[in-house]
């Protein structure tokens, strides 16, 4: 029908490119974040409790965002403590760059 | 056509959706707090017309859209001819300016609350950031695209630069300009009311968003009427036929930037 | 100007502007979360990215506003495109749709406040509003602009009615729609993020709005900056080379 532009084309290629890379990256470095303690716990059990350990003291932004996950039942330092979190959940968590370890409490 | 006949065509279609808003109402399918009858609506409207509390909103928002235009409309105009006049300056400023006209209107307001607090400062604020940045924009590009043709033609003529500026290069850019005052004053007008939702206590913004808050339905109604009807009427007996004498007057095809 | 003079000159004005800036800031007799200087900007940036609360405002933002790209392709293409087919269908919703284009979708968000709460839903039916209107209203214009010689000249040829909408109205449509479109968006753009403000939890609005209460200028002018950039990025790479695209394949020289 047009002639798609080819600045248009480009751009959205970069983008969708840049956006792709991020998720890769996110989704491959997610285990590494998981506490060897922690992986056969998310196997066995459906609900489990967390602590999740940040490189920062943790904002009013990423409290609500584990609000989502499970209950917070405290935070110490960098750490937040999540309560009945479901398996998957913590793999979601897992890819959040931002987040520097996930270990039992 | 006659002009009565005009005037109900354009009318008419109102009409049948009123009686169709009165019908879905009286049918009980949407709860009244939800949307009243317009007989609730207009009489709310005839009560706030009488009170005076319609008129002083609709006062505060139209003062705050007159100042706006005509403090940053002069500025603008005259600023964008000024720089659209060295094309090398023109070639530089135009993208800065193209950013802040991407930027202008609302998003400026956690700022604009930051240096002015809360109230008609604020808002004002806004409304002269919207149409500054854009009037700005659309006359630098409205005279950098004049063509060099008619410049040289004037100054070969044994014109002057100032018979250059306002005989050749603002006539060539009115059009732009035009558009660009039209367009602005759309933008902002839209600006000025969501600013006045967040940051003030008066105007039709703020009528509506206090009305939501108790429930008041029929007057939010009343609010959004009055604001689309204010907006037309600027719209068709201000901006279009300056638009169209213009753009008629000095008729080189207009592009919106 | 050569592409490295005004290049190289963009730099010294940049430059000059951020070193003016930075010396305002620290010389002005304000309180210091009036004009935090350009550097506090930067380590807001670094902050909120390195907090991954930036990328998140920044992606619900953008879901928003292409949900309602998507919405006004969809169904507002379409609809404008059905309703400008006959023309007195066209001239019955012509002032109902110009009068609800006037009536940005922020304007509703009271009503949707006492429809829908504080939530998602109100932030994407006024936005959603804001951007579709524009779109139907520019699609009926476009149709009722094809100027009739063409469908006439189809119709003696024998083509059927899909046929003619096919080939001549349709790609005759496609410059006010392109038009549309980025009119919609461009009024939907800034409606979302007033939306955010009054109603949202995150999003680029809300970021800008909940700094403000706490006093974080850094962020308030990183998030402006992040907001004019968004637009101007989908402004220059996709929506005005679309519009132009169009109207050099099919844009009549109109009056």
């Amino acid at each position: 029908m047009i002639e798609v532009p080819r600045r248009t084309l480009a751009f959205l290629l970069v983008a969708a490119g840049l956006w792709g890379a991020g998720e890769a990256f996110v989704r491959l470095t997610a285990p590494g974040r998981i506490d060897a303690a922690l992986a056969p716990a998310l196997d066995r059990e459906a609900l489990v409790n967390i602590a999740v350990t940040l490189p920062f003291a943790p904002e009013d932004f990423h409290i609500r965002l584990f609000q989502g996950y499970g209950v917070v039942s405290g935070v110490q330092g960098t750490t937040v403590l999540i309560n009945r979190v479901r398996a998957d959940d913590v793999w979601r968590i897992a890819r959040h760059y931002w987040v520097r370890r996930i270990a039992p409490q | 056509m006659t002009r009565a006949a005009a005037a109900a065509r354009g009318v008419s279609p109102f009409a049948v959706l009123v009686v169709a808003w009165a019908l879905l109402t009286r049918a009980g399918v949407v709860p009244a707090l939800f949307l009243p009858p317009p007989g609730d609506v207009a009489r709310t409207a005839w009560e706030m017309l009488g009170d005076g509390s319609l008129w002083i909103n609709i006062g505060a928002s139209l003062g705050r859209v007159l100042i706006g235009v005509v403090v940053s409309l002069p500025l603008a105009v005259g600023l964008g001819v000024a720089v659209g006049l060295n094309r090398r300056l023109a070639h530089v400023v135009e993208p800065i300016v193209g950013f802040f006209n991407a930027l202008s209107g609302i998003a400026w307001l956690p700022l604009a609350i930051t240096w002015f607090g809360l109230g008609w400062t604020s808002v004002t604020f806004i409304m002269f950031n919207t149409i500054f940045f854009l009037v700005f924009f659309n006359t630098l590009v409205g005279v950098r695209t004049v063509p060099k043709l008619f410049e040289n033609a004037v100054l070969t003529l044994g014109g002057s630069r100032r018979h250059v500026i306002f005989q050749v290069l603002i006539p060539g850019a009115l059009p732009s300009i035009v558009t660009g005052i039209r367009m602005s004053i759309g933008f902002g007008w839209r600006a000025v009311i969501a600013a006045e939702m967040i940051a003030t206590s008066t105007g039709l913004g703020f009528l509506i968003y206090n009305a939501a808050n108790f429930h008041q339905t029929d007057a939010i109604l009343v609010g959004i009427l009055t604001i689309g009807i204010l907006w037309l009427a600027t719209d068709r007996l201000v901006l279009q036929p300056l638009e169209r004498r213009t753009i008629e007057r000095w008729g080189l095809v207009s592009t919106t930037p | 100007m050569g592409r490295w003079e005004l290049g190289a000159t963009w730099i010294v004005v940049l430059a000059g502007a951020l070193g003016a800036w930075s010396v305002a800031a620290a010389t002005l007799p304000v309180p210091d979360y009036f004009l935090p200087p350009p550097s506090a900007v930067l380590t807001a940036a670094a902050d909120l990215v390195a907090k991954g609360i930036l990328p998140v405002y920044v992606a619900e933002s953008l879901r928003r506003i292409l949900l309602a790209g998507l919405l006004g392709l969809l169904v507002g293409v379409p609809a404008g495109l059905g309703l400008g087919l006959s023309r007195r269908v066209a001239d019955f919703f012509y002032p109902l749709l110009n009068f609800f284009q006037s009536v940005s979708g922020i304007a509703w968000l009271p009503l949707m406040l006492v429809w829908f709460g504080f939530g998602e839903r109100t932030i994407l039916v006024a936005v959603n509003y804001t951007v579709l209107f524009p779109v139907i209203f520019n699609a009926l214009l476009g149709v009722r602009s094809v100027p009739r010689i063409y469908v006439s000249a189809l119709r003696t040829l024998g083509a059927s009615r899909w046929r003619i909408v096919r080939d001549v109205l349709i790609p005759g449509a496609l410059p006010s729609i392109a038009t549309g479109m980025r009119l919609g968006l461009a009024f939907g753009w800034r409606a979302l993020i007033a939306a955010e403000m009054l109603v949202g939890a995150n999003g680029l609005g809300f970021m800008i709005f909940n700094a403000q209460n706490f006093h974080l200028t850094a962020r308030i002018m990183l998030g402006m900056a992040i907001i004019g950039l968004l637009w101007l990025l989908l402004d220059y790479f996709v929506l005005r080379p679309l519009e132009q695209a169009t109207f050099a394949r099919w844009g009549l020289v109109q009056r």
